[in-house]
């Protein structure tokens, strides 16, 4: 059991160790300009200095602030709309198929005419990440009541529960999971928006870090700060991720 | 409970799809209306929301100048690489990852955990390995394009029903007919998904691409009319960008046959 | 091993041996799991006749499945030997036609798409196995259904194209694993008669596997009982029922004498794997906690 696990974690990390030596080795070597590709010991030595000087800490706080602010809106706007549009049949019978659609639309395109409706602010940043992650949480909400199954609604009824009940004590606990699935996605489509906003318009925090550094033509300093953005991700991937297993019941 | 059951039966009987349209109807007249209202009450920053007329004007203009074609092309062009290169390599990748369990478990964590950053970050690097021309927007949308691909078509492989190769191998068909009547017909969903996603990903980031940084395309256009405070070009710009990237989504899944559940 | 299988063969006297047309002996099959090694089946010898119907039958977890699969040809790394009128079996086998208990319909076929896939392998013409898998469909009676999908036909249906698909590829010998588990039992019982019919019309030998003691009683000439893990040889029973029979023979006497016979053959086996069963749920509950 353990051997499956290792050998390939093995292979997979001695492939990207290898990587960064044959990297390091042809920048050396000259085969690969070294004005063009930092050397990666070079990157690792950048590490400390951008995080003293650039002020890291505080820019991954903004940034994280900016995805805080999104979340809670999509937790409060996104839900409510999933559930109204639950309850309307109707509603959502004219609306599903719309949002749908926008969830494949380029909606963080929109940031210059953000950037004219809020400015060079945050809340462009901010509500450009809300915009793109809503459409995921509405279908999930949708989804999860629509997906309760009618067996527990009906004991629901059988113990005479009023409609307020019911949804408090069976709808709601019982769509939680699927309802935490697409606020996941939906942080995760605001963070990748936000980061890259943030880049674009050169305001904020860790998406600015980025632009700042290339436009300084600080090679080595560009790269650590991308591997600020991906080692963000990452956390924030994996945390979420646990929280939906831990609410999903298990199978 | 039950009615919520009706009317979704109602729904979908032909007879009775009015209150739906209706219902449709009345949404986007009450959002035109809105939008008109607050347009001519001046309440918002001048331009900010133009009035219908004007974006509508815009919008003639648009399609009618040669230059948003010529934008659209080189749009269209770095998007059709981006796909193709990433798309391309995307499924390889999968294939591979796919069909070996160790192979997958070495390499497929590196691009879960990549998968989910945005990729715009590596535009500088592009940029400088690339060039500032389309290089480094095909390069960008090459790389947004890939991760969905790579991930689905892996993920594709392996979801695929065991007992239908069973099957297949029941009737003695020889390697090549198994690839090509039973596992590809059998990760044709999954794979069609990842190249929808990967379409939509790479407009996204050729696009960004280029409103930051270039001197062509429907990205520049869009970022142009916002240096020169045309709004109403710019609403147009973005209804013409919506309409393709939600119509090309549409038609790769209806190529796939998605509708077509299986 | 093979003389040791052999001795607990005949309670039947067995036919003439040019006569086998499926034969296996001493089939032993261990599989190597995180908490050691388990056998699955242990010396398995077993004889079909031409044109017999032979069911095995047996609790979950006596075997069935991996016996099913040696014989069709599809896991090696077992002891024993698989012979086809003498011929030994390695790798799925011409003469063998497999129906499975799951669901294993092309999603992307219709139906009459499925039925002639065996064909399209075996490179027949268009024309010509468009042609024999419309006979085999109506053969299951599924005729008007051929440009439909299996998403939109019933459980009992789509299992109907799955055994008029194998049916197409026309193997000698027709081997079943639970094809009905997966239906209801007035369907079961149906779509039994149904197999029951073409069995006798194509002279059609049949291995069936299945858990269900009135389908086995039902379908077979004889049934062959397996003990619960390690899988292995219980009893040979024959049934003497007349022929041909149809689902009304489940009300009879004689009928619910095999049952009774068979069932108390079966209780034994079944509740060791039911106290088994539930002891492994215990034991990984606890680990789990």
């Amino acid at each position: 059991m353990t051997r499956d696990r290792v050998l390939p974690a093995a292979l997979g990390l001695g492939t990207f160790t290898a990587f960064i030596l044959a990297a390091e080795a042809l920048i050396r070597l000259g085969f690969v300009n070294r004005f063009i590709v930092p050397l990666p010991s070079q990157v690792a030595g950048a590490f400390a200095r951008v995080v003293a000087e650039e002020h890291v800490v505080a820019r991954f706080f903004m940034t994280a602030g900016e995805a805080l602010v999104a979340g809670l809106l999509l937790t409060a706007v996104g839900i409510s709309l999933g559930a109204l549009l639950y309850r309307v049949a109707l509603l959502r019978a004219a609306c599903e198929t719309w949002i749908a659609a926008m969830a494949s639309a380029p909606i963080v395109l929109m940031y210059p005419l953000f950037l004219v409706i809020f400015g060079r602010s945050a809340w462009t940043i901010i509500m450009i990440g809300f915009m793109a992650g809503l459409p995921p949480v509405i279908l999930k909400t949708i989804e999860g009541f629509a997906g309760t199954r009618q067996v527990l609604v009906n004991v629901g009824r059988s113990f005479n529960l009023t409609r307020g009940q019911q949804f408090v004590k069976i709808l709601f606990p019982a769509a939680l999971p699927t309802i935490f699935v697409g606020l996941r996605l939906g942080l995760i489509f605001a963070l990748i928006n936000i980061v890259g906003v943030e880049f674009l318009i050169n305001f904020g925090g860790l998406g600015q870090l980025i632009n700042d550094l290339a436009e300084r033509y600080d090679l080595p300093g560009t790269y650590v700060a991308i591997c600020f953005v991906i080692l963000v991700s990452v956390v924030f991937f994996e945390v979420t991720g646990r929280i939906e297993r831990w609410l999903r019941p298990a199978e | 409970m039950a009615a919520t059951g009706g009317i979704g039966r109602a729904v979908s009987g032909p007879a009775l799809a009015h209150p739906v349209t209706l219902v449709r109807i009345a949404i986007v007249a009450a959002l035109l209306l809105a939008w008109e209202a607050l347009s001519q009450s001046g309440w918002l920053f001048r331009d900010v929301v133009p009035s219908l007329w004007k974006i509508g004007g815009a919008l003639g203009d648009l399609l009618s100048s040669r230059d948003y074609w010529w934008h659209l092309g080189w749009t269209g062009f770095e998007v059709g690489a981006a796909l193709l290169i990433g798309g391309l390599s995307g499924l390889l990748a999968g294939l591979v990852l796919g069909g070996s369990r160790f192979l997958g478990r070495a390499f497929e964590p590196f691009l879960y955990y990549l998968g989910p950053t945005p990729k715009i970050i590596f535009f500088p690097v592009m940029i400088m390995w690339f060039g500032v021309g389309p290089g480094s927007k095909i390069a960008l949308g090459a790389i947004s394009c890939f991760f969905p691909v790579v991930l689905s078509t892996a993920a594709g492989i392996r979801q695929i029903d065991l007992v239908l190769i069973r099957v297949g191998r029941s009737f003695r068909a020889n390697a090549w007919q198994m690839a090509l009547k039973v596992y590809l017909p059998a990760m044709r969903h999954p794979v069609i998904n990842g190249l929808r996603l990967g379409l939509g990903i790479a407009i996204i980031g050729t696009l960004l691409a280029e409103t930051k940084l270039s001197s062509r395309g429907i990205g520049f256009m869009i970022i142009q009319a916002y240096a020169t405070f045309a709004m109403p070009r710019m609403y147009a710009l973005l209804i013409t960008l919506f309409v393709l990237a939600i119509g090309a989504n549409a038609l790769v899944g209806r190529l796939g046959g998605v509708g077509k559940r299986a | 091993m093979i003389a040791n299988a052999a001795g607990k063969l005949p309670t039947v006297a067995p036919q003439t041996s040019e006569s086998r047309a499926l034969r296996a002996e001493g089939i032993t099959k261990h599989y190597t799991t995180s908490e050691g090694t388990i056998t699955a089946v242990d010396s398995v010898s077993l004889d079909v006749a031409p044109g017999e119907f032979l069911a095995v039958i047996g609790p979950s977890g006596c075997g069935k499945s991996t016996l099913f699969n040696i014989i069709g040809g599809l896991v090696d790394g077992y002891e024993g030997r698989v012979s086809v009128a003498g011929e030994t079996v390695a790798g799925p086998h011409a003469s063998i036609g497999m129906v499975f208990q799951e669901e294993s319909t092309f999603p992307w076929r219709t139906v009459v798409e499925n039925v002639a896939f065996p064909l399209e392998i075996a490179r027949v013409s268009r024309a010509e196995r468009l042609e024999r898998a419309r006979h085999f469909i109506s053969l299951v009676g599924l005729e008007g259904f051929e440009r439909r999908y299996p998403a939109e036909l019933s459980g009992g249906m789509r299992q109907r194209v799955a055994i008029a698909r194998t049916l197409a590829f026309e193997p000698k010998i027709l081997l079943m694993d639970e094809p009905f588990a997966a239906l209801d039992e007035q369907t079961r019982l149906l779509l039994g008669d149904k197999v029951l019919q073409i069995q006798q019309q194509l002279k059609q030998t049949t291995l069936l596997i299945t858990h269900n003691i009135t389908e086995a009683v039902q379908l077979a000439d004889r049934i062959l009982v397996m003990t619960y893990r390690p899988g292995r040889v219980k009893r040979f029973v024959k049934i003497d029922l007349p022929r041909p029979r149809s689902s009304e023979i489940v009300s009879s006497e004689a009928f619910g004498r095999y049952v009774a016979k068979i069932w108390s053959d079966l209780r034994e086996e079944a509740s060791r794997g039911m106290q088994d069963e539930e002891t492994c749920k215990r034991q990984s509950g606890g680990d789990g906690a």
